[in-house]
């Protein structure tokens, strides 16, 4: 499902991103585990098209996307891959509803005709059926990160990259959201890659991969 | 869930800002509505009067006083002239109609009229600009017909009598004419003309009112000779250059044609007011331009990072450039339809003063080609002041703006 082999990306002056070698199968559940500043977000980006490579390929679902132009990776991107991030960012001036449905706005995954019923069924599906219409201002962090999940899986996508999903969370809630995100990942058979520097969070993922040493300094 | 209502939410979610912006944007629209319409409605309508009479005939002197003394009752008339003349004029081929007029007098500001009673008959077309509101027309000398503006200034109505000062000017010092007083027997209705803030008379009353004996060894005066001017209807409006060239070589008179001498005041020193007050107008729609630039440049740095999260979603450079450029447009586009409310709101009132004071009716703001002409260079300002913010987003770094806290 994605494959990096030999991907660098210069960060500064001596600083460089090195990844020989990574391989998640279609289906993985995969932590992306190390300190802080090892290269595990640099790692998320370049997997999902945010930064480009500098040297390597790196494939996903099958395409090698730093061959993708700027348009088609925005496609791309739209159609394979759901995010969630740590600080949840969600769209302030809409709703629960809105943020979901501007997932499916810029991807023709789903027909348009189908929008509302599919972001009102995965907001019922992450317990949020009773604040559709709320902005993210009137939520509480979990319920935000709730329609994050929602928002990132709307789409159908085949890659889920998740950075630090819990890191804004309080440890009640972040196991609620990890068991949510799991159990959705499970039934829309969608592959997880999960970045974290919590070795606990870590661990209720089946696959692990060490991240330690991406980074490297004093490189030419 | 499109672009617009994406674009929309976001100039909601900043409220104050964008209402402040649309305002300077609508005081633009409206200084520009505003001044477009009164200038070509206060053309049409001087036009419209100066059309109704192919030639005024005063004495020596500048033939844009002449009409606006004769026609519009604004100046001072120039002097008088032979009734010897006048009557000459009338017997010309091509002439239709003479009608002299004699001025001299004012009461309460508004000019006495003296004139021929054919004169109240007068159609142009299909208006008939002395119809009565009320009342009828003079009979005998010392009979007056107002204007409807006039009856709604002074209080007189019919049956009323007052009596005339002389002079054009209001105030101390003028002669009253206390011993011959008017009766008021008609009134005339409301035109939105001149005649709406004039008194008519018969032309015999001026005489009268204006004869004198001798005084200090001056020779006795014969105002029944002379008339002020005199409005002249042609068979054609095709003869007006040429009667008003043969007019002014054969006789000791000035003729002039109204919508000539109108479109001329116009062109001089109306057309420079009016583009005076367009370029302010376009100035401050300028920098309400530039508002629109800062307010959305400043918008664009707050939300890097959900125009980020858009890019992540799939969203497309183009999109986030057009969403920007949505913006720009929806907050020019309010300001020109408030503007173009403020405008309108602007000549109603202004027509309102003017229909009291002057007699003209101002029509509400229209959309004229001038007027499109100016809506389109607005909106095109505002959408060229969108492209800098929207280049802005445009260039988005999608992995810095997520990563920056």
């Amino acid at each position: 499902m994605v494959l990096l082999e030999n991907v660098q990306r210069k960060l500064g002056p001596g600083v460089a991103f090195a990844c020989d070698r990574f391989h998640a199968p279609e289906g993985a559940r995969m932590a992306l585990w190390g300190p802080s500043g090892c290269g595990k977000s640099t790692m998320l980006n370049l997997i999902s098209g945010l930064l480009r490579p500098h040297a390597g390929v790196i494939r996903v679902d099958g395409q090698e996307i730093q061959k993708l132009s700027e348009s088609a990776l925005d496609a791309f991107r739209g159609e394979r891959y759901g995010f969630i991030f740590q600080t949840f960012n969600l769209l302030a001036p809409f709703s629960a509803m809105k943020n979901v449905l501007i997932g499916m706005r810029f991807s023709d995954v789903i027909p348009e005709k189908e929008w509302k019923e599919r972001a009102k069924a995965m907001l019922e599906r992450v317990d949020l059926g009773h604040r559709l219409h709320a902005k993210p201002a009137t939520l509480s962090v979990g319920e935000r990160q709730r329609v994050a999940i929602a928002r990132a899986l709307v789409n159908r996508p085949r890659l889920i990259v998740a950075d630090e999903p819990t890191g804004s969370l309080d440890p009640k809630t972040a196991n609620a959201v990890m068991t949510l995100l799991l159990e959705l990942c499970a039934e829309e058979k969608v592959t997880l890659l999960l970045v974290t520097h919590d070795r606990g969070i870590a661990d209720r993922l089946p696959d692990l991969f060490d991240c330690s040493g991406l980074v490297k300094e004093g490189t030419s | 869930m499109s672009l617009w209502h994406i674009a929309w939410s976001y100039l909601w979610n900043r409220k104050l800002t964008t209402v402040m912006t649309v305002l300077s944007v609508a005081l633009g629209v409206a200084l520009i509505s505003a001044v477009l319409t009164l200038r070509e409605e206060t053309q049409k309508r001087f036009e419209e009067e100066a059309q109704a009479f192919d030639l005024v005939v005063g004495a020596k002197g500048n033939a844009l006083q002449l009409v606006l003394s004769t026609v519009y009752f604004l100046d001072s008339p120039v002097g008088n002239v032979a009734r010897a003349d006048i009557e000459k004029i009338a017997k010309l081929e091509d002439v239709d109609a003479v009608f002299p007029i004699g001025m001299g007098d004012t009461y309460k500001g508004y000019r006495i009229v003296g004139t021929v009673r054919e004169l109240m008959d007068f159609k142009w077309g299909e208006r008939r600009p002395y119809a009565l509101a009320e009342g009828r027309y003079w009979e005998k000398p010392f009979e007056a017909v107002i204007g409807a503006g006039v009856a709604q200034d002074t209080g007189l109505k019919v049956g009323s009598t007052f009596t005339g000062m002389h002079g054009f000017v209001q105030g101390g010092g003028a002669e009253d004419h206390a011993e011959k007083p008017y009766k008021v027997v008609g009134v005339i209705a409301l035109s939105g003309t001149p005649n709406d803030r004039a008194i008519f008379c018969d032309i015999q009353s001026v005489w009268d009112v204006h004869e004198h004996g001798a005084e200090n060894g001056e020779p006795e005066a014969h105002p029944s000779d002379e008339v002020t001017a005199a409005l002249v209807r042609l068979a054609t409006p095709a003869q007006r250059p040429v009667l008003r060239k043969k007019i002014n070589s054969e006789y000791n008179v000035t003729a002039a044609v109204p919508v000539l001498e109108i479109q001329k005041l116009y062109d001089q020193f109306l057309g420079m007011a009016k583009a005076v007050l367009l370029a302010i107008g376009y100035l401050v729609v300028v920098i309400s331009s530039l508002s629109i630039l800062i307010g959305l440049y400043m918008a664009i740095l707050q939300r890097r990072r959900d125009l980020a999260i858009m890019r992540a979603l799939g969203a497309t450079r183009g999109e986030i450039f057009g969403a920007v450029l949505i913006e720009a447009f929806w907050v020019t586009l309010l300001g020109l339809v408030a503007g173009w409310a403020l405008g309108a709101l602007t000549c109603k009132l202004l027509g309102l003063y003017l229909a009291t004071k002057l007699g003209f009716h101002i029509a509400a703001v229209s959309l004229s080609a001038d007027l499109i002409t100016a809506y389109s260079a607005v909106l095109l300002m505002g959408m060229i002041a969108g492209i800098l913010p929207a280049w802005q987003a445009y260039r988005t770094d999608i992995a810095r703006d997520l990563a920056e806290p």
